[in-house]
């Protein structure tokens, strides 16, 4: 039995967990289901050892636990699947299967190939995987290499004496239908010997798979229920927590775009990402990209903001042709991007709030005598009042602010660049909920002045609410457009069928 | 595990200020006479090479890269202004200068270009200008003859007491300090340093930034050399390969962390007054040269482990 009381774990002052208490039962499968930010990954983290909480504790067969470290977590029957795999591609797959363990194999110093091979063969014969240890783990396939992190999860049976609890996080967004059966069964088949926690976006497969299902808003749980008990719509009801909220998104503030086109797209394609993709972006119009993980989207904007170049097409940027061999030259044709991983890419976080503000468009803050700090100074408070940035001071260092705030500076960043088109990437992730509505206002901000903005939100929800158009995209090309005016939303359902 | 505890983001920008002022008194009250301005004055002037060297190297540690290539370049400055004076006179400085500056373009091309790591790319580098300088001097230090000297009153002179080259010293720091207060250069290479997908996706061409940061470090590096040459009187084809590691040294003692992002010339002034007061004081009480080599890795090494914000360096290659 694997449980956590009150859990809470806050980044730098935004709560991602706010108190949740879980349990899995020996031999259950467990489902984990909410949106983006919900906190579910925040949760495994701390299950997994891999973060440690600020608060609450966790408990094994009812003793406190504390999993500072994987190997922890190991030590105590707990394993995780990452999301992100964490197999070392080019080691063999026995090594990764003993990764860690390998002493066990030390014969007078040396490691005992033999032996290693044989125990990897055993370990892979649970999860039915037919494959030559031997190999390298980077010649497998997708699905071949979450089977062996499943293998070495389950290895941990033989090192430890208690009933495992292993962490399955999202294992299906990247597999086929026919390798999610295969996992499922054997999910099903190695249920004896250990419980499981499966995180999802696909409300359906949980479902299916689980005996009883967590459902998580904000940072906390909201609900429990045996899976038999409630449907995918219950799900997503108590996920959402609200139904039609319209005025969330501020949708009365939503104005008709423009007639002028500020980025024209024809025909861009990428080997092995997208193609063929067209289409036209209105000066004060909010297009909204949906699609799963791999449907080309992510690669699409990282073309269009210059990261990478396409292989097919063209663009045009205000009538003009476009092609950019940079981020630098996006920038100089009056191109923005507020990216999702804010910390690494949208912000240099030990430089102040003044001197992200400036860093696309450092003439801002230049006098003939050189670059003024007093200047830069004057016009970071002028963006700190305009948007509401809550900081101590112009000079503070952005990693001092909140995500919220910390997302108003990348936007104040492209304001003073003067951008009129913005790539707005995850806008809201690792935002608080009332900084969000601040950040949704400053959406609509953008579209009275006139700039075009291209949005990949967190949740289907807020890009519906959020855009004027829909654009969806399956397996690398556009699959539909759906006009999504004030007063005349899409249903979310609509979007889905044309994502999958 | 081994954990040092880390101070705070004040103490840490004032601890070289710190560490300079308590060296000075040590020694100060140690040894009588040192507090003299003339004691001072060949304090500074025995500082002004390694400062101008670690002056350019803080260019290219501040972006987060490492150039060990300066001392080669210094040494290949000293040995063509060397062989220039007698034929070409003064137009033997600005061909030094220039030949800093490319060998230092070149370095910052091949590793942003070829994505070399820039620790390979200018040690490679280093090699390369190290064995053209061999063969440029036939293996043998180049002696600047009597009668071109007075080239080289504008380091190696003084107007009233005053040694010309601090002066030098002094107009490299204001160069330095000037291009990273006051241009974007500055702004750019301590972003780049701190977070390069931030400063690239801000549309920065930090390609460009990076190749300038090292063509500065062969220009600084260039007349650090023709300094040493000048108070030399010969151009040696290995005179600086001593500098390398106080001259890094100086600009991580200064305060600038290795990884990049914070600090700069200013504070390098005052890291390698440090390390040259540090190594007269090792000297004025009798340390014996090679105790003061491992004295110094110490000191780096320790220099280094306050300099860095651990918690923010998740892997260490």
């Amino acid at each position: 039995m694997l449980t956590a009381e009150n859990l809470r774990k806050s980044y730098a002052g935004v709560e991602a967990l706010r108190g949740v208490s879980f349990e899995v039962r020996p031999g259950e499968v467990v489902g984990l289901v909410g949106e983006n930010g919900a906190g579910k990954s925040t949760l495994m983290r701390l299950l997994a050892g891999t973060q440690r909480p600020s608060g609450g504790r966790i408990l094994r067969d009812g003793q406190p636990v504390s999993l500072a470290s994987p190997r922890d977590a190991n030590a105590m029957g707990i394993a995780m699947v990452f999301q992100e795999q964490s197999l070392i591609l080019n080691l063999s797959v026995a090594e990764n299967l003993f990764l860690g363990q390998d002493g066990e194999f030390v014969r007078h110093g040396l490691i005992d190939r033999r032996a290693l091979r044989r125990a990897a063969l055993h370990q892979l014969a649970k999860v039915g995987l037919d494959i030559d240890p031997d190999r390298r783990a980077g010649e497998l396939s997708f699905a071949q290499r979450q089977m062996v992190e499943l293998a070495k999860a389950l290895a941990l049976e033989d090192r430890v004496d208690r009933d495992l609890v292993i962490l399955l996080d999202e294992p299906t967004s990247v597999l086929e239908q026919a390798e999610i059966d295969l996992l499922f069964s054997r999910v099903r088949d190695l249920q004896s010997r250990a419980s499981f926690v499966f995180v999802s976006h696909r409300l359906d497969e949980v479902l299916a798979i689980s005996d009883r299902v967590y459902v998580m808003r904000d940072g906390a749980v909201v609900a429990e229920a045996p899976a038999s008990a409630v449907t995918p719509a219950d799900l997503h009801q108590m996920m959402v927590g609200r139904g039609v909220r319209t005025e969330y998104y501020l949708e009365s503030r939503q104005e008709p775009p423009r007639s002028d086109v500020a980025l024209a797209v024809r025909g861009l394609g990428q080997q092995g990402a997208f193609r063929d993709v067209s289409f036209d972006l209105h000066r004060g119009e909010v297009l909204g990209l949906a699609g799963v993980i791999g449907s080309g989207r992510e690669a699409l904007i990282r073309v269009l903001f210059g990261f990478e170049r396409p292989d097919a097409g063209g663009m045009e940027v205000e009538g003009q042709a476009y092609a950019p061999r940079s981020p630098a030259d996006a920038v100089a044709r009056g191109l923005g991007f507020v990216p999702s991983e804010r910390r690494t890419e949208g912000l240099v976080m030990t430089l102040s709030l003044g001197a992200n503000i400036t860093l696309a468009r450092i003439r801002e803050a230049m006098t003939p005598w050189g670059l003024s700090r007093s200047k830069e100074q004057a016009l970071a408070r002028d963006w700190i009042s305009r948007l509401g940035i809550r900081t101590p001071s112009a000079d503070t260092p952005c990693r001092n602010l909140s995500g919220g705030n910390q997302q108003k500076v990348v936007l104040a960043k492209w304001r003073t660049a003067g951008s009129r088109v913005l790539i707005l990437d995850h806008p809201t992730r690792g935002v608080d909920v009332g900084a969000k509505e601040e950040v949704f206002r400053l959406i609509r901000d953008l579209c009275d002045e006139g700039v075009a903005i291209l949005l990949v939100a967190d949740t289907l929800e807020e890009t519906i609410g959020l855009s004027h158009r829909v654009l969806v995209m399956r397996d690398g090309a556009i699959s539909a457009e759906l006009p999504a005016p004030a007063g005349g939303k899409p249903e979310q359902v609509r979007i889905v069928e044309h994502m999958v | 595990m081994i954990t040092l505890a880390a101070p705070g983001p004040r103490l840490r920008a004032a601890l070289p200020m710190l560490v300079l002022a308590g060296l000075m008194a040590a020694l100060g009250l140690a040894v009588p006479g040192f507090a003299s301005p003339a004691t001072l004055l060949l304090v500074l002037a025995d500082t002004a090479t390694l400062f101008v060297l670690a002056a350019g190297l803080s260019f290219v540690i501040v972006i987060g890269s490492i150039d060990l290539g300066v001392t080669a370049t210094a040494s290949l400055a000293g040995v063509v202004t060397a062989l220039l004076l007698p034929g070409w006179g003064g137009w033997a400085f600005p061909v030094a200068l220039a030949a800093g500056l490319l060998a230092g373009t070149v370095t910052g091309l091949v590793h942003v270009g070829l994505r070399v790591p820039s620790f390979i790319a200018s040690l490679a580098a280093g090699g390369v200008v190290g064995g053209l300088t061999l063969w440029l001097s036939d293996a043998q230090a180049v002696t600047i003859g009597q009668t071109d000297r007075p080239w080289l009153d504008w380091v190696a002179g003084e107007t009233a007491g005053l040694p010309h080259i601090i002066v030098v010293a002094a107009g490299a720091l204001l160069l330095g300090w000037g291009l990273q207060r006051l241009t974007p250069l500055g702004r750019f290479g301590l972003a780049i340093g701190a977070s390069e997908p931030a400063t690239v996706a801000s549309g920065v061409r930090v390609a460009r930034y990076k190749v300038l940061a090292f063509a500065l470090s062969g220009l600084f590096a260039a007349l650090a050399g023709i300094m040493l040459a000048a108070r030399l009187t010969s151009g040696s084809p290995t005179g600086a390969s001593e500098l390398l590691l106080p001259s890094i040294a100086a600009v991580i003692v200064g305060g600038t962390a290795i990884t990049g992002g914070t600090g700069g010339v200013a504070r390098t002034a005052v890291g390698a007054l440090t390390v040259s007061v540090a190594r007269l004081g090792m000297t004025f009480l009798g340390v014996d040269a090679f105790a003061q080599q491992i004295l110094f890795g110490v000191v780096l090494i320790a220099a280094v482990a306050i300099t860095t914000d651990r918690a923010s360096v998740v892997v260490t290659k």
